[in-house]
């Protein structure tokens, strides 16, 4: 396996992404399987990709997890490979990543590594809001998908439709897939649209282990016919008829006398698997051998006894072995490292696109610097221990090499957030095993062992001196869900500090802090993420009995309006005065500062042009930003509108520290700002340095601020959840009354084509979610199951200074929380007059 | 080219620089009776509230040559009281010269005609309050021919509550007179009086509210007052004692100021049966209570304690009342919480750069403490500065933006600030958890301990301790040559931390050298180094990391910026108090 890892162009790195329970650890059993790590009888039912325990109970994948895979390719096959390839042994690593919402962070993390990505979907239910996301996701990432569609023994037993139905609700997924792809496509990526006939679709059932693509058929048939393969599998989809009197091909599906033909498809791919069900199921014990005989199949003396499933599942495993089908997908379809780097690398690397580290990745060079990926940390049998698992893009990676170890924070020629350090060990992850290897060239996945200390979460691994951090990844949900938790005896406290420590660790998205209180906070993405950190926390990474508040929501707070008047503070030597006044900022601008698309780290001019030309700023302000904030980086600025103020430029520091304070904690309930556009309108400063120092300035700026907000309509902003809920029709009416009765909005409503399954989308406040699973539940017999995955923050219309409102009650209970007088101080409190 | 420089944006009139006036010249003294409102009687209210005839008596002993033992005597007054400052010490000359016609007739005729100086002592004018220094006019006090002077300290720059020694030294002051609420801590070599004044309290009233606060009759209560009204207390519980069963009191113990004296206040001989110490109180109760029981009383106190006292206090008890005499209304919470304690702890625990705040001169140990701190902060692998700032306000502390976290050395009623407000940038923390945050392992007590005595036991147990289990830990993991440490986990911010121990493994900081002489420029040379002395600098490193490096750096980055630069004017004259500009404005008007 090592050799094939030197030969990169046979290297395939690939995510299995989807919804939550559309088959994804069930598919990759089989290709496990295929590999020889487990029995084929058990593939399907063992899940070896899910490697804790609580994932195989309750039946879902939590943790991503990876594992490499060699396989063969016949040579007829290679031909077809489009890009440079040596010989026919392929190496795969693959990583199976969970398909609920609540993980999504494992995902990004499991696709950042990886080139190409098995999208699943499920031939009944369709693509789901999870499909869309993680599909949006591999493509901002320029991850080519190809894509199978699962379960279709569930229409094919439960649904019993009837061929051409299969095949227009198989085009209807096709088409929505694609639909997405054209959406979110980065034109760098080209035509990365999937096509049944091009090879790029598969049809399948992952818990029977089957599966095939419209290639494999043209293969049979090719030969048969004798017509060349790829003209073959353009003829056996869409609207390609065989016209079996005539033996001629045509476009029309009816014959010159006007009779109805038989679609390809349904004719040369459906109808053999068709006859093998009814043939089975309906136990026609007779007709069975000559099916089996005309398909090639044979059976060992044991299986011929079965029938009924068990016979289905035998025989199709033997007939149309999934994990052929998905491999030669994989195999011909997917890019290789050296494919893929050479278009990635922009989107990868933070730095300058024609430096030396950069050139590297786009080579995949495995002599340049070491250029080194870690996506996640995966927790080791060695208590506390992680292995850092990530992507070697360029160079090589060895055991006892030094490397420099950057963290999220490193900026290029700054010591912070960076480290040199020895690797100890290299491995390569196979799924709960580990196999230590020497080294491992570029364009591998791998994990790390000795490093662990070093960082929290992700970071790059580098042995060139100038080289920048690979781009930080950026997670599509945030953690907005929180509890307190406390121990129960007050000596377990050091473990808890640890324990808080290694769940930030191994969970890409969890967030831990400390709330002003002084409660160790844990934060998640949904009810979920957060039963599932809570109980690793209390049984794994601490240890220890724990006390858990009943969950709470994180608020931002926000301005409506311009502040009614100019908020005025003076220093505290009433020497120095700031005048201020907020507004709020547009939504797109937050969200552009949220998701990097403004950032401060832009060169100033650029960031202007792009907030003046997309967001219609003024190029003037636009270029007057003095800063982002909380952490620098948060989606709240402060303007510079001053007009030849002296010694400005002195205290822009001391302004910056101020402001950063203050948008950190706002003065309605010690919250987040956001959207929050502060102008300084007007500075006087004493003319004597030393009495417009920092101490002067700062606070100043944290009380001219908070006037300033509060002039300015303040609101609260709460999270709110896109809620997704498949049902029947039956259950819709109780949908309705829960969502009412929780402040809930729905979006849309409607039925899927060919199912008697309704999809309700929704918004729901993330405050009224919990329990929200439970209720819908029993209001609607437990055929209803909610998806809810964060949306937006939305204000709350209602004044959070009165305390008799909803925002005011909320705000009245955080205050209470946080050690805090009840009553929200009036702006004037830090209003100073003239 | 413009040729004259920028115009200040803002027009700068007298209101920018009008001097604070205070408006209102008379002072209510809630602390009176209200009955004596009347201004007649302040002359004689005020002897009597401060028991002069009693201080006097003690003030005016002899030593074996029959010359006074105290010659110089110092009176501190809280900013509450130091109205009444002027008055007391007239009144407190005229009754020591009385003595001393009494005991030495002879002497008079001998002294020449001597000026007592009676005179205010500012150390720092900064935050001055005291405005009564018309009252001065009132006596010249050309009948003193006194061997002993009486001195006013004014503004004392620490806590109120304690003896402030080095205001009493600048004029070698024999004897500090502490005037109203004390904390009794222990000082370093003065002698000390104490008067805490005579308060008037209602006790009908009290016993009224007590009774509404507490209307079960088995509650667990401990009664306190702050020192001046703490003479009540014995008359307090005698009258509770009938109808609550479970009740104590704290009175006044002098144990700590063992070379000082309260005047006028006699504490109640506690039998040696009951010796639970709460501080410088001692438990008075009928029925025999253990330490850890108290946990389970409520504390009702009389009048506010300051802020680091009433934490401590809450550490103590189950919950906290507090009465305020002059409205007679109840306060029942919320009080600073610990729990923002622990968090302050946590950032202690991250921070690199500490700054030590003597807010003390005076109290005993502090020198020790100080040592005690540096040292333990330097093998933390963390850097110190040390701070005097006078008295601590936010202003002064934000001014020193590198600093992480604060370490504050003071008296523990009134010395040390608890950030009620969230107005300081940076935590404050007490050596107490000071040492608990550089504890390798996370460790909380939950107590609030700030004496400093204690503290330098535990330590010295913690050394003891330490000594054994340093030989066989030899640390888990060595770290090699040329590789770093590991980072620090924050669990405020969740994230690491690798800038917590700066001192420590600084391989990769590559101090250069100055040896490079190519280029001439002081500036340039400061931003690559951020060693001075051999030591690393955190103060440096945080300058580096500012926008603001110097004169003309904002020019960089404009591009309009001129080369040539403007001609030099005259520009603005004078101090910071009055501009030569806003005395032309005076005059104008």
């Amino acid at each position: 396996m090592r050799s094939l890892m030197d030969k990169v162009t046979n290297v395939r790195n690939m995510s299995v992404i989807a919804h939550v329970d559309h088959g994804k650890s069930t598919l990759t059993d089989s290709l496990v399987q295929k590999a020889g790590i487990i029995s084929a009888a058990k593939a399907g039912e063992a899940r070896f990709m899910d490697t804790r325990k609580d994932e195989q109970e309750r039946g879902i994948t939590i943790k991503s997890t990876a594992i490499s895979l060699y396989s063969e390719v016949e040579d007829e096959d290679v031909k077809d490979i489009k890009q440079k390839t040596e010989g026919n042994q392929f190496l795969i690593n693959l990583i199976d990543s969970p398909g609920h919402v609540d993980f999504s962070s494992e995902v990004t993390a499991a696709l950042r590594v990886t080139d190409g990505a098995l999208v699943v979907v499920d031939c009944v239910e369709g693509v789901c809001v999870q499909t869309e996301t993680v599909l949006r996701q591999s493509l901002g990432e320029r991850i080519k998908p190809v894509v199978i569609i699962n379960k279709v023994d569930r229409a094919l037993l439960e649904l019993q439709v009837e061929k051409e139905d299969l095949y227009q609700s198989f085009s209807r997924t096709v088409e929505s897939v694609n639909v997405i792809i054209a959406t979110y496509v980065d034109p760098v990526l080209g035509d990365v649209q999937v096509y049944p006939e091009r090879g790029t679709v598969a049809f399948g059932s992952g818990l029977h282990g089957w599966a095939f693509t419209v290639r494999q058929f043209a293969t049979r048939y090719s030969k048969k016919f004798g017509v060349d393969r790829s003209k073959m599998m353009e003829r056996l989809w869409g609207d390609s008829y065989f016209n079996p009197k005539t033996k001629k091909w045509t476009n029309k599906d009816k014959d010159a006398d006007g009779k109805p033909l038989e679609r390809a498809f349904n004719m040369f791919v459906l109808d053999p698997i068709f006859r093998l069900f009814s043939s089975i199921m309906n136990f026609k014990k007779d007709e069975i051998p000559v099916l089996l005989e005309k398909l090639e199949i044979n059976l060992k003396s044991d299986e011929k006894d079965l029938e009924g499933k068990a016979l289905l599942k035998v025989v199709m495993k033997k007939f149309l072995p999934a994990a052929d089908a998905l491999l030669e997908m994989i195999v011909i379809h997917l890019p290789s490292p050296v494919t893929a780097q050479n278009y990635r690398a922009d989107t990868l690397y933070e730095g300058p696109s024609d430096d030396k580290a950069c050139l590297a990745i786009k080579a995949c060079d495995p002599k340049a610097d070491l250029m080194l990926y870690v996506s996640k940390m995966v927790p080791t049998s060695d208590k506390g221990r992680f292995y850092a698992f990530g992507r070697v893009f360029a160079g090589t990676v060895k055991s006892g090499q030094k490397v420099r170890i950057q963290g999220p924070n490193y900026i290029p020629g700054k010591k912070d957030d960076l480290f040199v350090k020895a690797i100890q060990r290299v491995v390569l992850m196979m799924g709960r095993f580990v196999e230590p290897i020497d080294d491992c060239p570029a364009g591998n996945i791998i994990g790390l062992v000795g490093i662990d200390q070093f960082l929290l979460k992700s970071g790059t691994l580098t042995t060139d001196e100038t080289a920048h951090n690979l781009k930080v990844m950026k997670f599509s949900v945030s953690p907005v869900v929180e509890v307190a938790v406390d121990v129960k005896n007050a000596s377990d406290l050091p473990k808890l500090v640890e324990g808080l420590k290694r769940l930030s660790k191994s969970d890409p998205c969890v967030l831990t802090k400390m709330s002003e209180s002084g409660e160790h906070i844990v934060a998640a993405t949904g009810e979920l993420h957060l039963e599932i950190c809570l109980q690793d926390l209390e049984n794994d990474h601490a240890g220890i009995p724990l006390k858990i508040s009943p969950p709470v929501v994180s608020y931002r707070e926000t301005v409506e309006a311009e502040s009614s008047i100019t908020a005025l503070s003076k220093s505290p030597n009433k020497h120095n005065r700031l005048y201020l006044k907020a507004e709020p900022l547009d939504e797109e601008v937050s969200l552009a500062i949220e998701s990097g698309k403004v950032s401060p780290k832009d060169d100033f001019k650029a960031r202007a042009r792009i907030l003046a030309d997309e967001f219609g700023w003024d190029v003037t302000d636009a270029r007057k930003i003095w800063c982002f904030g909380p952490e620098g980086n948060g989606p709240n600025v402060v303007v510079d509108q001053t007009k030849a103020v002296q010694y400005l430029a002195e205290i822009k520091d001391s302004v910056v520290s101020g402001f950063a304070w203050a948008s950190a904690a706002g003065p309605i309930l010690e919250e987040n700002l956001r959207s929050v556009r502060v102008n300084i309108l007007d500075v006087t400063l004493h003319a004597d340095s030393i009495h417009r120092g920092a101490g002067q300035i700062l606070p100043t700026m944290r009380r001219a601020t908070y006037a300033a907000i509060l002039l300015a309509t303040p609101r609260i902003q709460e999270p709110v959840f896109l809620v997704e809920i498949q049902c029947p029709e039956s259950a819709v009416g109780g949908i309705y009354s829960v969502l009412n009765k929780k402040r809930g909005q729905v979006v849309s409503e409607e039925q899927r084509p060919g199912t008697p399954l309704f999809t309700v989308k929704a918004y729901l406040p993330v405050n009224e979610s919990f329990g929200f699973t439970g209720e819908l539940r029993q209001a609607t017999g437990g055929q209803a199951f909610p998806q809810m995955i964060f949306d937006h923050w939305a204000s709350l219309t209602t004044d959070p200074l009165d305390p008799t409102t909803k925002a005011g009650e909320i705000v009245t209970a955080a205050r209470k929380r946080h050690g805090l007088k009840e009553v929200v101080p009036g702006y004037e409190e830090y209003y100073d007059k003239l | 080219m413009s040729t004259t420089a920028p115009v200040l944006s803002t027009f700068q009139d007298e209101s920018n620089f009008e001097f604070e006036k205070y408006e209102k010249k008379q002072q209510d003294r809630g602390y009176l009776n209200p009955d004596w409102k009347d201004e007649t009687h302040l002359f004689e209210n005020l002897k009597n509230y401060y028991s002069i005839n009693e201080l006097a008596d003690h003030l005016s002993q002899r030593d074996d040559q029959n010359s006074p033992k105290f010659k110089k005597i110092t009176l501190q007054f809280p900013d509450s009281l130091v109205a009444d400052s002027a008055i007391v010490s007239q009144l407190l000359s005229e009754a020591l010269r009385k003595y001393q016609i009494d005991v030495q007739p002879k002497a008079e005729s001998q002294t020449e005609k001597k000026h007592t100086q009676e005179r205010s002592l500012s150390i720092s004018c900064s935050g001055c309050e005291c405005s009564d220094c018309n009252c001065s006019d009132k006596f010249d006090s050309k009948e003193g021919l006194n061997e002993q002077e009486v001195w006013i300290l004014a503004d004392t720059a620490y806590s109120a509550c304690c003896i402030d020694e080095v205001a009493a030294e600048h004029v070698g002051g024999d004897v500090v007179v502490h005037l109203g609420d004390a904390c009794l801590n222990a000082i370093q070599k003065l002698n000390a009086v104490y008067v805490f004044g005579k308060p008037y309290l209602d006790i009908e009233l009290v016993v009224k509210q007590f009774k509404e606060t507490y209307p079960a009759t088995d509650s667990k209560v401990v009664l306190m007052a702050d020192a001046p009204n703490s003479r009540y207390l014995s008359e307090l519980y005698s009258k509770l004692k009938q109808s609550y069963k479970e009740i104590a009191y704290l009175d006044i113990s002098l144990e700590k100021a063992h070379n000082s004296k309260i005047i006028d206040h006699s504490p109640t001989i506690f039998t040696s049966s009951n010796t639970i110490r709460i501080s410088n109180r001692l438990l008075i109760s009928d029925s025999k209570l253990e330490e850890d029981e108290l946990i389970n009383y409520s504390l009702f106190h009389i009048t506010e304690p300051q802020p680091p006292h009433l934490l401590y206090l809450s550490t103590k008890f189950a919950s906290i009342s507090l009465y305020d005499p002059s409205s007679n209304t109840i306060n029942q919470g919320p009080f600073p919480s610990l729990m923002k304690r622990y968090r302050y702890m946590h950032i202690a625990r991250t921070a690199g750069t500490i700054g030590i705040l003597v807010n003390t001169l005076s109290l005993r140990n502090t020198s020790l403490i100080i040592n005690e701190v540096s040292k333990n902060i330097k093998e933390a692998a963390k850097k110190y500065y040390m701070f005097v700032v006078g008295k601590p306000n936010v202003a002064k502390l934000a001014n020193f933006e590198s600093i992480d976290c604060w370490c504050i050395l003071g008296c523990g009623q009134g010395g040390i600030i608890v950030d009620t407000n969230n107005e300081f940038y940076k935590p404050i923390i007490t050596p107490y958890e000071l040492e608990m945050s550089l504890n390798p392992t996370v460790s909380w007590t939950g107590k609030w301990d700030v004496d400093f005595e204690n503290l330098l036991n535990v330590q010295e147990n913690n050394e003891n301790q330490e000594s054994l289990i340093s030989e066989d830990n030899d640390g888990n993991s060595p770290t090699l040559e040329g590789e770093d440490e590991a980072p620090e986990f924050d669990p405020v911010t969740g994230k690491y931390i690798s800038t917590s121990r700066p001192l420590r493994n600084i391989h990769h900081l590559e101090i250069e050298s100055t040896s490079n002489n190519e280029e001439n420029q002081l500036v340039k040379k400061f931003s690559t180094t951020v060693a001075i002395k051999g030591t690393v600098s955190t103060s440096a490193t945080y300058l580096q990391n500012r926008k603001w490096t110097g004169l003309g750096s904002d020019f960089l980055n404009d591009e309009e910026y001129d080369e040539e630069g403007a001609l030099v004017e005259e520009g603005r004259g004078g101090v910071a108090r009055s501009y030569d500009f806003d005395v032309k404005d005076q005059q104008s008007k």
